[in-house]
């Protein structure tokens, strides 16, 4: 994410905190697995 | 981390997939789904304020189903123009409204007919006339360049498989010292082909 981002002008991309987003859900295993989480991103033009 | 993924999906399959599932939600927030919805999710798990939630119009939070917080970065200037990407029920486009005022402007796109209806229903309740919805393919954006000063969209990138196509979109909309501020879904190890291309994992 951050370098595709980075790649199309965007600077100072940077991820400011993560979310379990998934546990708790039937797909918590997956995310797990996967170490899916959910990101807060912010990215200049 | 993964940051590239290459698909060789069937790309229509996935977006009718997309439209079908979230179609659901808005039908029916309350059935089954394996990801979480409505506002105490957001407030517990996402760090929303529960009590500004409790103030939105029902249909709007109910339907909610982001994976992060937008607003848990920099402050929504009032005057701005902000744009949501794949705006759901329109919770997010809600509190934009709120932060910008009614100076500013907010418009969240969706491929979604249902969460369209819900979002304009609930901005209608809400009394927020600078919130608007429209339907839109969010890789060609009916905006002129540079007339955007604040993206934002919570839990859509990661269901657009031409990220590059995505970003390119939203670097012209974007005005010079405007941003994005975002939240989606990261995945920590790389995947393997097969996984890449399983359009349930995409969906869910």
């Amino acid at each position: 994410m951050t370098e595709l981002l980075e790649k199309t002008g965007f600077r100072n991309v940077a991820p400011r905190r993560f979310f379990d987003s998934f546990a708790g859900t039937t797909k918590e295993r997956v995310a797990g697995k996967y170490q899916v989480r959910g990101a807060n991103f912010i990215a200049y033009k | 981390m993964a940051t590239i993924c290459p698909v060789a999906l069937d790309v229509s399959r996935l977006r009718e997939e997309v439209r079908r599932t979230y179609s659901a939600v808005a039908r029916d927030p309350t059935s089954e789904f394996h990801f979480h919805r409505g506002p105490d999710y957001a407030g517990s798990r996402l760090g929303y304020d529960l009590s500004e939630l409790k103030s939105l119009p029902g249909p709007a939070t109910a339907a909610f189903a982001g994976v992060g917080n937008p607003f848990d970065m920099e402050r929504l200037e009032s005057g701005a123009t902000v744009i949501d990407i794949g705006s759901g029920a329109g919770m997010d486009c809600l509190l934009a409204g709120r932060r910008v005022g009614s100076a500013g402007s907010v418009i969240g796109f969706d491929m979604t007919d249902e969460m369209l209806a819900r979002g304009r229903a609930a901005a209608g309740e809400a009394g927020l006339e600078q919130v608007r919805f429209e339907k839109a393919d969010v890789q060609d954006l009916p905006l002129d360049g540079g007339s955007v000063d604040i993206v934002i969209s919570n839990g859509v990138f990661n269901l657009l498989p031409d990220k590059a196509k995505l970003f390119r979109e939203l670097y012209r909309v974007v005005r010079p010292g405007g941003r994005l501020q975002f939240a989606d879904i990261i995945v920590g190890v790389e995947l393997s082909e097969k996984v890449r291309n399983d359009i349930d994992l995409w969906t869910g």
